[in-house]
């Protein structure tokens, strides 16, 4: 069953979760400074920002930059006992929907991490359609999106369409259901595709990992790992201990995002560096994006939101640079007579 | 208004039911889950410490853990660090840790003493698949620091001499200087073929033994490829050396078996620093048979 939600009742709506103790509303805010949307906690329902996808992506907010996993005195070991606050996410698109999705799926797979996960529970993913590609660098159309939400709003110009992915969105809507109204109006698969969208022609990208146009967007990168921090999936990190400098036994161990462009990030002890070629880290990134999680867990990791190409200060398009490489003809040689 | 403020009322009423039910659902899991994932490491005392050479040391920790030979763990000091070292032992009853002296983190174990304590999670990994190879020659060959998993193997196959036939022992040292496990060199002298080979001559003790890579000796030695498993452990030249001179005497891709050596994290196959071509050495690894790894050298 879906529901609608009129644009009138819409301000309400925000307005009466907003007001609710002991919800934070995490919505895409433009600051005013420098016209950059990001997630941020809603104060007023005037700061909320739908025209265009927020330019930071979510991971933050579950998978955080600093992650204190324990504190440490002398020989004492002390787990700090985190009560994430229940917290619900508006606005979110499609691309970074399936992102978080392949995240719980890294970092469930193995070994459950409890830290990632305690954050996870307390959140409901409420997304927003988009209809249309927001600029050039979206590819969402090519990686092949699912739908991971648990409600997910559709614009129909006068009113929200409203559809439940999970319990946990039905339960939210439930509580809510005075703004909303039952309807018999559903979109078809078709009416949901995001248009114009498959920019990446390539299905497999594995018979290309030694082609010469590599190095056209290798001479470009300079290493600064903007594509890394931006990418909404990217889930790679590193244990820092960090003491206290008047006390130099106690401390706390953290965990921080890390970057697989950073010529250290697969040093070992003796200096030696396994990926030391620009090249090597470049291809690393791309190719565990759209081929390797692939291989391990049937879809990609990439979930094409642009953010690396919009973010990069040389706009290294990759996607481009894949369309153009062509497979090399089998060189048959003519057997000597 | 007044229909209003009651609604109110009702909804920030069922928002705490809410949260209490939420509450009770996360705070139960941590303290359980936290410990299984292994983030955390343990306390863990040292029944001995043995200095084989200035740089290399062994030790011995009170820890009755089930493990495979070859699997590794993540030993530190809160505040310095972690790494990762490979178990050199086969008991239940201990750990035995062979460290050498390279960075910040095993230059302060190195510093520890007996009745100390260091802070250890583990075993991560897949070791050798020893019950796998019941019945098959066994060729060893190690180099330097490579020769710690390595005993770990010897000692399973001590444990278990029937299951296997002939055991060779390639080993290879700096130096006789750089030797470890002295020891326990004599032991397996007298059970196995053992083979020893020196790089260099010491700089100051006067020595007038051979000098010679292990590579060479392996290359002199008049084996076939039959019924042999070969595990390897050591710098990576001398690794594809020897497996080029293993092709050589027809052996095949899977009766090769090789252990590698990445930066790491977290033990559990996330962090992502030990991927190699989609492969988690920590989590797929360390050991791998050879045509698992064999298409990705550069990487």
């Amino acid at each position: 069953m879906n529901y609608v939600l009129k644009k009138e009742v819409f301000s309400k709506f925000v307005n009466s979760v907003l007001k609710e103790k002991g919800i934070d509303f995490i919505a895409p805010v433009k600051s005013e400074q420098n016209d950059i949307i990001k997630f941020q906690k809603l104060i007023s329902f005037s700061d909320l920002c739908l025209d265009k996808n927020a330019y930071y992506p979510l991971k933050e907010w579950f998978f955080k930059k600093n992650e204190v996993l324990f504190e440490f005195k002398g020989d004492k070991i002390t787990i700090p006992e985190k009560k994430p606050k229940p917290k619900i996410f508006f606005g979110v698109r499609r691309c970074d929907l399936n992102s978080i999705n392949r995240q719980d799926v890294a970092f469930s797979e193995g070994c459950w991490d409890p830290y990632y996960f305690l954050e996870r529970e307390a959140s409901t993913l409420i997304g927003y359609h988009c209809f249309e590609k927001e600029d050039n660098y979206c590819f969402c159309g090519s990686v092949g999106l699912e739908d991971h939400y648990d409600l997910m709003f559709y614009d129909r110009g006068d009113y929200f369409l409203v559809e439940i992915g999970s319990k946990k969105g039905a339960w939210f809507l439930k509580q809510r259901i005075r703004f909303f109204k039952k309807t018999t109006e559903r979109l078809s698969a078709r009416k949901k595709v995001i248009k114009n969208a498959n920019r990446l022609q390539k299905k497999n990208i594995a018979p290309f990992y030694d082609h010469k146009n590599w190095k056209k967007g290798v001479d470009l990168c300079l290493g600064c790992t903007s594509c890394n921090t931006l990418c909404p999936s990217c889930y790679c990190f590193e244990f820092k201990d960090k003491v206290n400098i008047s006390n130099l036994k106690n401390g706390k161990r953290i965990r921080e995002w890390s970057a697989c462009q950073l010529k250290d990030f697969s040093e070992v002890a003796g200096n030696h560096i396994f990926r030391s070629d620009r090249e090597h880290r470049f291809k690393h990134r791309i190719y565990h994006q759209l081929q390797y999680f692939n291989e391990k867990h049937g879809k990609h990791l990439c979930s094409g939101c642009g953010r690396c190409i919009r973010g990069c200060p040389t706009r290294i398009d990759f996607v481009g640079i894949l369309n153009n490489m062509k497979t090399k003809k089998p060189n048959v040689k003519k057997p000597k007579k | 208004m007044i229909k209003n403020k009651k609604t109110k009322t009702k909804s920030t009423k069922k928002s705490l039911k809410n949260k209490k039910v939420k509450k009770s659902r996360t705070a139960k899991k941590p303290q359980k889950v936290d410990l299984v994932y292994g983030l955390v490491p343990k306390k863990k005392k040292i029944i001995d410490f043995k200095r084989e050479t200035s740089i290399n040391f062994t030790l011995k920790l009170d820890w009755k853990v089930k493990h495979d030979p070859g699997q590794f763990m993540m030993v530190g000091i809160p505040g310095i660090g972690e790494c990762p070292i490979s178990i050199c032992s086969y008991s239940d009853q201990y750990v035995e840790l062979s460290i050498r002296e390279v960075g910040n983190v095993t230059k302060a174990l190195g510093n520890l003493k007996k009745g100390g304590f260091v802070f250890a999670r583990g075993p991560f990994g897949r070791g050798y698949p020893m019950h796998y190879f019941k019945g098959n020659n066994v060729i060893i060959v190690g180099g330097g620091c490579g020769i710690a998993p390595l005993k770990g193997v010897i000692e399973y196959i001590t444990k278990n001499r029937t299951d296997f036939k002939d055991v060779l022992l390639y080993l290879g040292y700096r130096s006789p200087d750089d030797v470890i496990f002295e020891e326990q060199l004599k032991s397996w002298e007298k059970k196995f073929c053992l083979n020893v080979s020196y790089d260099k001559a010491p700089a100051k003790s006067c020595y007038d033994g051979k000098v010679g890579f292990v590579t060479e000796l392996i290359r002199k030695s008049k084996f076939d490829n039959k019924n042999k498993i070969v595990f390897i452990c050591g710098p990576p030249i001398m690794m594809e050396t020897v497996i080029n001179i293993l092709k050589k005497k027809k052996f095949n891709n899977d009766q090769i078996y090789i252990s590698a050596e990445r930066r790491m994290q977290c033990g559990g196959g996330k962090c992502g620093h030990c991927m190699i071509h989609g492969v988690y050495v920590c989590k797929d690894g360390p050991v791998f048979r050879y045509d698992e790894l064999m298409d990705y050298k550069n990487d």
